[in-house]
């Protein structure tokens, strides 16, 4: 009979081995010390102390001019759109759903919504409604990533620079403020990994991590990239324990559980092939949409990759991301290397950093290999470039000497050590809290100081003091809900994207006819917005109904315009 | 006036209805499912549990002296064997009393017991005798009574005519006995022969679940439907519940419920080296009587209504959920069968669809976990399975399920028609035939490897 220990080989330390959070080379990963009773509470207590620290800079930094920077984005306007959907029409879309995205995130979207007193009016507008649940989404996903540092490396040190760089920077608040899917499902990742590193020892967490994960990845599936890192974790967190079949076989089960409830959808209504099983790319199937065809389709998109020195990647990296944050984005980088080198190297000694190290690469993979690509995309890379710096930095502060009577004199440089860290990035110098301005005055960053959603609602309030609501109007998804969830509706209020694309918008209601266009709302950006959808001409006759217009609204500041024209028939 | 508008109205209201109902009984399904597979992993959830359910580490002296009561029908195949183990057992026989009890008329059975009496007295064994009853009705828990007003040693077990059971069984029940003042200790009982029937995998590993994990569930809340062998009462507890009740096809999960009535602590003990070995029924026939037993035995318990004495609401619906469970199980065959019915026949919303989908979700959920439950099995016996064996579960599993529902209602159509005669079950030791009886400390049942504490 095969006899299996009823032992678990856990790749983090105890609580209490870390009597001050700031580990010592003394005090071994694989060994921790057993602590005095005392110094274990001192711990416990610096850690609540810190996690509560970080908790409020979260939502300080998050929470912080939230609704007025930065400027509402056409897919916060999508995914509020398509959750009002659910709570007025019980669809998935108030267009046809074209299996573009899984619909976990606008389901919990809709879920949050549902509860608030004045649903999408609670917070002002539906997308600040949308930002709130995004702000208790960041302040629940820094819980979450502490913890996981701290399991991973045992180390205070790894989990305060982790959550400190996820919180302040200026990359991560950017984007984290905005409704996307990619934050709710960087929740979901965190919280499987945070259930697959627990040391319970139970079946029901391993579950609950595969139960997360299946719904992170049917919230973006694009999710499906960490499957085998977390994978790989679990299994090395559970195969001394006497449950680990169960353990692991219920964490594939509960994901693939949940994944197939995509498909399920997708059979039950009749839309999980193509008609004629036709997959041609060049000729879509017109009777019905399918799910995989539009998987298929994904797949086969390809804006450049990496090697592309044209392609998407590149010009999101050196317009969009590194100008946000270039020490996050390099300096994670250069960590996800080490760690990857440290964790290859000695994969039973250094698993946390090995671990950390393929999130980040697994992710950085689908990044690089030159699907098609949004700005926002660089979301799920941001808390695991987080999580290798952290570790990265814990590892270089333990070498700071620390035993016995010195130990007291090494918390005390490793701590110094932090704060200069800490107060680099802060300042102009990193620029995540403070920056020079064009006149070399020291400001706070835009993020904390530019109002710019003001004008989008100045721009709404035109819409509604000078536009009848019977009118036909083009713009973009960000004023999509107001339009037609506070009265006076506009129910003829369509975007471009859907005036160009769904059949029934484009053909039945408009024909096709610039002639059928009242007003065209641009947003900002939507111009070439509109001039890069239009590869098959299908923008065509809304291009030309701006032809036939006027201005009679304009809001010009910096590089945002805004702007409300009037066709002329 | 034309009736179309009507009859459309009604055909309406009636799917309306039809569908509201699927999808509650769906629900409830659903969430009847999910507690069932929580405690079938009780024990491998909770690691105290899994702690607590081994057995000692360290033998006791031997102290308890014990009457072992061996109920037999026409068991002529299997008796003599089994009298053989009882007497092998590593425990000193002046502590062993054996019983083997047979109605009159069970000549064949009684012969061959008799034949093996006499062949032990010449080893000098004399602490086994037969005891036999003439009057109705003629059945286990009868038999058992008769047993025990028979009998005299502190305590009271029972092994079917089939069991093999562990040699060193009495040692550990000795040992939690005076460790713990435990005054009724259930041993585990487990079925090996997996691969004998397209349904015997799926059988075995049901007693496995029930003795590794879900006892011990329900012996934490203090409701605890014993198991018919391997079972060890004190004298005195049975005396204060009176004995088994003669009318009860299960009267082994109706004495646990009574004794857990008297607020009496039953201590559950599975350990894979000591459990009791049987076979799983030959045939599928004697299986679905086997099953028909049980569910109506269930449902003659439920029905008695002693389960209300239970001190906690608690216990009270847990009795309630395990002798309705045969209800349940019945209500899920036929749901399947419903439900996929109107899946292909009703058009209805896609939520309401997928709701309806939840059951089989968990029904593959349940095969899941008796798949993984097949290699922790195996393993736990030192067994290796065939490529075969999971395959054939997959293609017996729904097969399985109809059959356990058929027997649901069998056994609901018997109670309701009054028929409540005991349908015996055959055995034909296909446990035992890879295994002489000589190899009784073989590794798998653990060897030597627990030792007398001195």
């Amino acid at each position: 009979m095969r006899v299996i220990p009823d032992e678990t080989r856990v790749i983090h330390h105890p609580r209490g081995g870390d009597q001050s959070g700031l580990r010592t080379r003394g005090q071994d990963a694989r060994r921790p010390q057993q602590p005095t009773a005392g110094a274990g509470t001192r711990s416990v207590g610096l850690e609540r102390f810190l996690l509560l620290l970080c908790l409020l800079t979260g939502a300080l930094s998050h929470g912080y001019h939230l609704f007025l920077y930065p400027l509402y984005i056409t897919d916060e306007g999508i995914y509020m759109q398509q959750a009002w959907s659910v709570l007025r029409e019980t669809r998935l879309s108030p267009y046809t759903y074209y299996y573009d995205h899984a619909p976990a995130g606008w389901l919990v979207i809709a879920a949050w919504v549902s509860v608030l007193p004045h649903q999408f009016e609670t917070f002002g507008n539906a997308i600040n409604t949308g930002r709130v649940l995004m702000l208790l989404v960041h302040l629940v996903s820094v819980f979450l990533l502490f913890h996981i540092a701290r399991r991973l490396s045992g180390s205070l040190i790894a989990a305060l620079v982790a959550t400190f760089l996820f919180n302040l920077s200026p990359l991560a608040v950017y984007y984290q403020r905005q409704v996307l899917l990619d934050n709710l499902m960087v929740f979901w990742v965190l919280l499987s990994l945070y259930l697959a590193t627990s040391d319970d020892r139970r079946i029901l967490t391993p579950l609950l991590s595969g139960l997360a994960l299946g719904i992170s990845v049917v919230t973006k599936e694009n999710a499906i990239f960490f499957v085998p890192v977390i994978g790989y974790l679990l299994y090395n967190q559970v195969r001394q324990r006497r449950n680990y079949r169960f353990a692991l076989g219920f964490w594939l089960f509960t994901s693939g559980a949940i994944i197939s409830l995509y498909f399920l959808y997708a059979v039950l209504k009749n839309e999980l092939v193509p008609s004629h099983l036709n997959f041609n790319l060049n000729q879509p199937p017109a009777d019905h949409v399918a799910l995989l065809y539009t998987i298929w389709q994904q797949l086969h998109r390809s804006q450049g990759s990496m090697l592309d020195p044209h392609s998407l990647f590149w010009t999101f990296s050196l317009d969009a991301w590194l100008p946000k944050d270039t020490f996050l984005l390099a300096g994670g980088m250069v960590a996800t290397l080490l760690n990857l080198v440290q964790g290859l190297r000695d994969r039973k000694r250094h698993r946390g950093q090995l671990v950390v190290a393929l999130l980040a690469t697994s992710y950085a993979f689908y990044l690089v290999r030159g699907s098609v690509m949004l700005e926002f995309y660089v979301v799920p890379l941001v808390p695991f470039l987080a999580l290798n710096i952290g570790l990265l930095v814990a590892r270089i502060l333990h070498l700071v000497p620390g035993r016995r009577w010195l130990f007291v004199l090494s918390a005390f440089v490793q701590s110094l050590m932090l704060v200069c860290f800490f107060t680099v990035l802060l300042l102009p110098t990193g620029g995540y809290l403070l920056v020079r301005d064009e006149f070399g005055k020291v400001v706070p960053h835009d993020l904390y100081k530019l109002p710019l959603t003001p004008l989008q609602e100045q721009q709404l309030a035109f819409i509604r003091a000078h536009i009848p609501p019977t009118a036909h109007i083009i713009m973009d998804e960000d004023l999509w809900v107001q339009l037609h969830d506070v009265r006076p509706y506009y129910p003829l209020a369509h975007s471009h994207w859907k005036a160009a694309s769904d059949p029934a918008v484009r053909d039945k209601l408009f024909a096709r006819n610039w002639q059928n266009i009242d007003y065209i709302v641009l947003s900002n950006k939507m111009l070439s917005a509109m001039q890069q959808n239009n590869g098959d001409g299908s923008e065509n006759y809304i291009l030309e109904a701006l032809q036939h217009a006027r201005p009679i609204w304009q809001l010009t500041r910096g590089d945002i315009s805004l702007a409300i024209y009037q066709v002329q028939k | 006036m034309s009736l179309d508008p009507i009859v459309q109205a009604v055909s309406h209201a009636f799917g309306g209805l039809l569908l509201a109902g699927a999808v509650t009984l769906s629900l409830l399904l659903t969430i009847q499912s999910v507690y069932t597979l929580y405690i079938m992993l009780y024990t491998w959830d909770r690691p105290e549990a899994y702690r607590r359910a081994k057995a000692p580490a360290r033998f006791r002296p031997p102290q308890k002296s014990f009457t072992v009561m061996l109920p037999a029908r026409h068991e002529e195949e299997v008796i003599q064997t089994t009298i053989e183990r009882v007497v092998r057992a590593r425990y000193p026989l002046s502590l062993l009393e054996v019983a083997v009890i047979c109605s009159a008329d069970d000549t064949g059975t009684i012969a061959k017991a008799q034949q093996r009496i006499a062949q032990l007295r010449g080893r000098g064994v004399e602490n086994v005798r037969v005891i036999t009853f003439n009057n109705r009705p003629i059945n286990k828990p009868h038999g058992l009574n008769v047993g025990l007003r028979s009998t005299q040693n502190e305590v009271v077990t029972i092994f079917d005519a089939e069991d093999d059971i562990h040699p060193d069984i009495f040692n550990v029940v000795n040992t939690v006995m005076l460790g713990e003042q435990a005054s009724v200790v259930q041993c585990g009982v487990q079925l090996m022969n997996y691969q004998s029937r397209w349904y015997s995998a799926l059988n075995v590993l049901e007693y496995f679940f029930w003795f590794k994990s879900r006892l011990h569930y329900h012996a934490r809340l203090g409701m605890t439907p014993l198991g018919g062998n391997t079972v060890f009462f004190t004298r005195a507890v049975l005396k204060r519940v009176g004995g088994w009740d003669e009318q009860d096809l299960t009267e082994d999960a109706d004495i646990g419920i009574r004794i857990s009535c008297l607020g009496e602590a039953i201590r559950v003990v599975y350990d894979d080296r000591y459990v009791t070995r049987e076979e799983t029924p030959p045939t599928l026939g004697q299986f679905i009587k086997q099953r028909s037993r049980w569910s109506q035995g269930f449902l003659q318990t439920l029905l008695k209504g002693e389960w209300k004495r239970l001190p906690t609401l608690g216990q009270r619906l847990l009795a309630l959920y395990t002798l309705g469970f045969p209800i349940a199980q019945a209500a899920l065959g036929l749901y399947m069968l419903v439900s996929l019915l109107m899946m292909f026949t009703l058009k209805m919303p896609v939520p309401v669809a997928i709701a309806l989908y939840l059951p089989f979700y968990l029904l593959a959920a349940h095969f899941t976990l008796t798949v993984i439950g097949l290699y922790e099995f195996t393993a736990a016996h030192g067994l290796k399975p065939s490529w075969k064996t999971p395959l054939v579960m997959a293609l017996g599993y729904l097969p399985y399920q109809w059959v356990l529902a058929y027997a649901s209602v069998r056994a609901t159509a018997r109670q309701l028609r009054g028929i409540n005669n005991w349908e015996k079950t055959q055995h034909i030791g296909a446990h035992r035939q890879a295994e002489p009886l000589e190899a009784t400390s073989s590794p798998t049942h653990g060897g030597r490897d627990a030792r007398h504490s001195r």
